[in-house]
């Protein structure tokens, strides 16, 4: 009876053991710094399309390295909301450069992290972007991430809002600097 | 041997997956490159690709086991992830991984590394966890190829070379041949492989061509 209680004491020791170093190594835990993002920018315009850009910095503040699996983003525009614009919405890791809207696996340090850039391209359903554009409302972006690390795989989001006024204001600041560029030649 | 007379030659390939045949790939994309006296190496992950030996993490449910354990594999390593050593389990089987996980430990504490890998079995070594390998692959583990020395006999018989090996190298100069045709000795065709010709996962160079081999075999034998 006695080895008994002794051999319990033990195992029960040693899964205590256990669980505090795994509670204590911790894991990876990703943050997508939706609120430090850059303010969209145009990165290119034609006669029925607009394309914006912005930098999203991420962060690894686990206690262990993760990778991020897959990462990509989810536009919110319903045609009941707004349909004027088809919208395509796509990012890439700073480092990377990708225009393919593939996500490389990324193995991220623990306390280290990076940027994407989200590129969205606004192409108007009929005639002019700028006019199409003209009533545009705010549109929600979920950066979707799917993380492995220690622990099971899962997936996550973090949400940016593309304001309508953000959109004008780059679009007007484009046409300026197109007049000023003519005015030049 | 003179390494001076043998010439790596890096054959670039297009993305291999699993409808390929490795051996109609050598043939298509190499084989008027290939001599009687060359030696075909080939990347034991592209091999093992073409053979369908790859999972996603998705398609895996890890025991507790594998949960609990994974935590004592350094965080580099491909068992790291609870994915990883699931994986290893599936292909070694549980107990002998988690005996050779207990008996690993057991030698640091007395100064003796590397017992674990060595008592795993050969796939816990070769598993590559997700981003080992190039995209589309690199959302996946990559199991190490499934009979190396018959891959290399086969890539032997069609393309009438010198020899062929299955091979695993990387930029950290580790080199490993993991199947090779009779009469090749392993060790010295990995140290000709050690600056990893093969070089990184997007050159796309799974194949590489040593030149010239069997020749040089013959000269060293008659010095």
């Amino acid at each position: 009876m006695e080895f008994l209680i002794i051999l319990l004491v033990v195992v029960l020791g040693a899964a205590i053991g256990v669980w505090l170093y795994i509670a204590k190594q911790g894991d990876a835990h990703f943050t997508f710094l939706v609120d430090q993002r850059t303010d969209f920018t145009l990165t290119a315009i034609t006669t029925d399309t607009a394309t914006f850009s912005t930098t999203v910095p991420f962060v690894n503040n686990g206690t262990q390295d993760g990778t991020l699996m897959d990462v990509f983003p989810r536009h919110f525009l319903p045609y009941e909301q707004f349909d004027a614009v088809d919208t395509d919405s796509r990012l890439t890791l700073d480092t990377a450069n990708r225009s393919d809207g593939y996500w490389e696996a990324y193995i991220v340090p623990v306390s280290t992290g990076g940027s994407i850039i989200l590129t969205v391209k606004f192409t108007a359903k009929s005639g002019d972007i700028k006019t199409a554009l003209k009533d545009m409302v705010d549109m929600p972006i979920d950066i979707i991430y799917q993380v492995v690390a220690r622990s099971l795989w899962y997936l996550a989001k973090e949400r940016l809002i593309m304001t309508a006024d953000e959109i004008h204001k780059v679009l007007a600041a484009g046409e300026k600097a197109v007049a000023r560029s003519e005015e030049q030649i | 041997m003179t390494e001076q007379a043998l010439e790596l030659k890096p054959v670039p390939t297009r993305i291999l997956t699993d409808k390929d045949n490795i051996v109609d790939v050598i043939e298509s994309y190499a084989k008027a490159d290939i001599g009687p006296n060359d030696v075909v190496s080939v990347a034991e992950s592209v091999v093992a690709i073409t053979q369908g030996r790859f999972v996603r993490p998705e398609e895996i449910q890890p025991s507790f086991n594998a949960r609990i354990l994974c935590r004592f594999i350094p965080k580099e390593g491909s068992l790291a992830s609870a994915y990883g050593m699931q994986t290893a389990m599936n292909a070694e089987g549980t107990w002998r991984v988690t005996w050779a996980l207990f008996v690993g430990m057991l030698g640091k504490l007395i100064g003796r590394r590397g017992l674990f890998y060595e008592l795993a079995g050969e796939q816990a070594a070769l598993i590559d966890d997700v981003t080992g390998t190039m995209p589309p692959f690199d959302k996946c583990l990559v199991f190490g190829p499934a009979d190396p020395n018959g891959v290399a006999e086969a890539i032997k018989q069609r393309l009438g070379c010198y020899g062929a090996v299955v091979a695993d190298v990387n930029d950290l100069k580790r080199a490993a041949v993991l199947g090779a045709t009779q009469g090749l000795v392993p060790k010295e065709v990995a140290q000709i492989l050690i600056n990893n010709p093969f070089g990184n996962a997007s050159q796309k160079t799974p194949i590489v061509i040593i030149k010239n081999y069997g020749l040089a075999a013959q000269k060293a034998t008659a010095q």
